[in-house]
């Protein structure tokens, strides 16, 4: 398509354009000067040519005068000499056209007798013999018939002579008819006309208009490299900058620029230089104080583990000899064991936190059939969804085929989810769906339970944030649960997404990509959640929910 | 498996050995302790435990390299105790050569059932078992190449066993989890992988063409051609 192939070299033209500058300032440098050189160019072609035509003019002028008066003294002599008749005026005739001719440059030469001469004694027209004829205009003959004594100029263009010629390219040069009139003794008024060439002239010009020309281009060019040079010895400081910044946002703290000189550049240079350096002291301050902190929250998790696995094989050993004490001891082993328990939960999950942040998270990945995984982490958490008296369902129409996870992390979340759900679910079933599209998969979690306010919602997966801090849990969980989740969804370039309303219930949907080079572009999952089974919530629900829907779609 | 089995506890933290000797002689365990790295594989010549519990973290040599001196004269079961669930370091002691880990802090049933696991014979109906260009002799629990024997340890006969038994099923990694190692729920497959390895190495003329224990790809394991 080179309609196509046009325009998209237009667009990188332009491209080129609008980013270099130093393309621009050459180009308009360019023709600006090209504008100013032809405007003098053009100046002096001018008045050389009229020089050189004024003065070849008035040459011409005054060697056709001293023609015209040696043809007239040759005319006067013959008067005295040869005498009248017809024989005498033959002999003169003969002589008159060399004699004029050996007076001037005159290219051609002719003597013309003018019309209705009064006398019967004639001369008869005499002309070299390539007299353009046909050149000479009545308004000349006019002239120089009315003028006498005068010298009348016609300009012509003047066939070319065959082989004389250095321009075979053109057929005519600019040449010069000069006429004047002549008093034939007894014969009466002849007029004279003499043709100069101008060609001479003519090339003259040519050759300078070319000087003039190719000094020009040649003046622009010129022009054009040192603002070429001038502008990189500019421009390349100023790129080299631009790339040093980059480099430098990139995270290349050790970047600088030359400082070389005194210049405005230099000075530049030293001052962006100083910048780096106040940014890469304050850059490496801050990660080594995230390092430290991050170290210590780890070396503080690590070196708490030792003791809490003493206290826990200690509690672990009281608690299994509870029933030897008495009652009050007794209860205090089964406080001690629990409280160790919760204890252990939480330095793993803020272990985990603190692993995240400090980015020393793999994922450890192997093809995995969600679907199945769904079903048993539903048959995991099957027991405390008895508990409560919450039916747990499975939808499953996608989601079959095997998708590379961290199914460590995966079974993390949904467990998650779950215990979300069956703590909050109010008894009420809990509907969990794996579908699947092009470029993902989804778990959603739908509990039909307490809900959230949109405030809930946006701090849910803040760390150690809890809904309703007076709630009674019945199956605990450190607060960082969620955190954790989202942080696992990240790491798998997934998306943890919830949809909540008070009263009517919460959904949490997990979106996993099916290949993590190819981003999600749906989630196979709506949310707010298509309103389903409804045969699963209680009798006195349904008409509530038929108003809540509603809300939820506004 | 007499209940007066000797287990070797090398740990620095006093109380924490202390209380897993409690707990182990309440299990009828006879144990004996080691708290320094260096003096580790001279307490192991000494004792010589039917099973090592072994920390990670160990003044002296680190627990990753007695385990590696321990492994280089003996292949009595040893179990990591780890308070890194980092996985760089879990796999690190796996390939050293521990049969198992456990995350500190772990609760006493937890680490009696992984030590009894370690304790059980494997038990089986054959005496013997021919795979591949190998015979296993079941009962003397040695492995034969011809007239070579390969020392295997116990864990890698009872893996190579396992799988030698029915070699027409392929095992999936939670499988021989559950099989092997006692597991009865989600535990960490890459205790099967490193062992696979470890195992392969041992008995396989080209491990990186294995014949005796193939991969059955995204299922797991089996033994003889695929």
């Amino acid at each position: 398509m080179p309609w196509l192939s046009w325009r998209l070299a237009l667009r990188r033209a332009r491209r080129i354009w609008r980013r270099s500058l130093q393309l621009r300032t050459i180009a308009l440098t360019v023709v600006l000067s090209s504008v100013a050189i032809g405007i003098i160019g053009g100046t002096m072609a001018m008045s050389i040519g009229g020089q050189l035509y004024e003065t070849r003019r008035s040459q011409i002028l005054a060697e056709a005068a001293r023609a015209v008066l040696q043809g007239q003294s040759v005319l006067d002599e013959a008067a005295t000499t040869v005498g009248e008749g017809p024989d005498g005026l033959n002999v003169l005739q003969n002589s008159l056209l060399p004699s004029i001719g050996s007076a001037s440059t005159a290219q051609d030469i002719a003597i013309l007798r003018a019309p209705d001469p009064e006398t019967t004694t004639t001369l008869q027209d005499t002309t070299t013999s390539d007299f353009p004829q046909q050149l000479v205009s009545e308004d000349l003959r006019e002239a120089v018939r009315t003028d006498t004594g005068q010298l009348s100029l016609q300009p012509v263009r003047l066939e070319l002579q065959d082989g004389s010629t250095l321009e075979p390219a053109e057929g005519t040069v600019p040449g010069l008819i000069v006429g004047a009139s002549l008093q034939v003794p007894t014969a009466g008024q002849y007029e004279l006309y003499l043709v100069y060439d101008l060609g001479e002239t003519q090339r003259t010009l040519d050759f300078l208009l070319q000087i003039l020309f190719v000094g020009s281009i040649a003046l622009i060019a010129l022009i054009g490299g040192v603002v070429y040079v001038v502008t990189r010895t500019v421009v390349g400081p100023v790129r080299e900058a631009a790339r040093t910044s980059e480099k430098l946002a990139a995270g290349e703290l050790e970047e600088r620029l030359p400082e070389r000189g005194e210049d405005v550049l230099s000075t530049l240079a030293r001052s962006f230089n100083r910048m780096a350096d106040s940014l890469q002291s304050q850059i490496t301050q801050l990660a080594d104080l995230s390092r430290v902190q991050q170290r210590f929250v780890s070396d503080v998790s690590h070196e708490l583990r030792t003791p809490l696995t003493t206290i826990r094989l200690a509690g672990d050993v009281l608690y299994d000899q509870r029933e030897d004490y008495p009652p009050a001891t007794a209860r205090t082993a089964e406080l001690l064991k629990t409280q160790i328990e919760r204890f252990e939960l939480l330095l793993a999950d803020l272990l985990e936190i603190s692993r995240f942040d400090a980015r020393a998270v793999e994922l450890e990945t192997e093809p995995t059939n969600l679907a199945n995984l769904t079903e048993e982490s539903i048959e995991t958490v099957q027991p405390l969804a008895d508990g409560v008296g919450s039916e747990l369902r499975l939808v499953a129409p996608g989601g079959h085929m095997d998708v590379e996870v961290d199914g460590r992390r995966i079974r993390r979340i949904l467990r998650n989810l779950l215990g979300n759900a069956i703590e909050h679910g109010e008894g009420r079933p809990i509907v969990v769906t794996v579908d699947s599209n092009q470029t993902a998969v989804a778990i959603a979690v739908r509990d039909y339970g307490i809900g959230m306010t949109s405030e809930q919602m946006g701090r849910v997966f803040d760390r150690f944030w809890r809904a309703d801090p007076s709630r009674r849990r019945s199956i605990g969980g450190t607060g960082l649960g969620l955190a954790i989740s989202l942080e696992d969804a990240n790491l798998h370039d997934g998306r943890l997404d919830v949809w909540s309303e008070p009263g009517i219930g919460s959904c949490f949907r997990l979106t996993l990509p099916r290949d993590r080079r190819v981003p999600i572009r749906l989630s196979p999952v709506e949310l707010p959640p298509a309103e389903v089974l409804d045969e699963l919530l209680p009798v006195d629900q349904r008409d509530e929910r038929m108003g809540g829907a509603g809300d939820a779609r506004r | 498996m007499n209940q007066t089995a000797r287990i070797l506890v090398v740990d620095d933290d006093p109380a924490l050995a202390e209380m897993i000797g409690i707990v182990l002689r309440g299990e009828g365990f006879e144990p004996s302790f080691c708290a320094d790295g260096a003096l580790a594989l001279d307490a192991f010549r000494s004792v010589d435990p039917d099973l090592v519990l072994l920390d990670l973290m160990l003044p002296g040599l680190d627990g990753i390299q007695v385990c590696e001196a321990i492994r280089s004269e003996s292949g009595t079961p040893v179990i990591m105790l780890t308070a890194k669930g980092d996985t760089a370091d879990v796999v690190r002691g796996l390939e050293s050569g521990a049969d198992d880990y456990v995350v500190k802090p772990f609760n006493p049933k937890e680490l009696v059932a992984r030590i009894r696991t370690r304790l059980r014979p494997a038990s089986s109906s054959v005496t013997r078992i021919e795979v591949g260009d190998l015979v296993l002799d079941v009962a003397g629990h040695e492995v034969r190449r011809g007239d070579a024997i390969i020392g295997l340890t116990p864990l890698e006969f009872d893996l190579l066993l396992a799988l030698a038994e029915k070699p027409e099923q392929v095992f999936t990694r939670e499988m021989l989890l559950e099989q092997v190692w006692g597991y009865h729920y989600k535990a960490d497959t890459r205790l099967v992988n490193v062992h696979v390895q470890r195992l392969r190495a041992k008995v396989e003329l080209d491990p990186d063409n294995p014949r005796i224990v193939t991969t059955v790809r995204g299922v797991g394991y089996r033994a003889g051609g695929a």
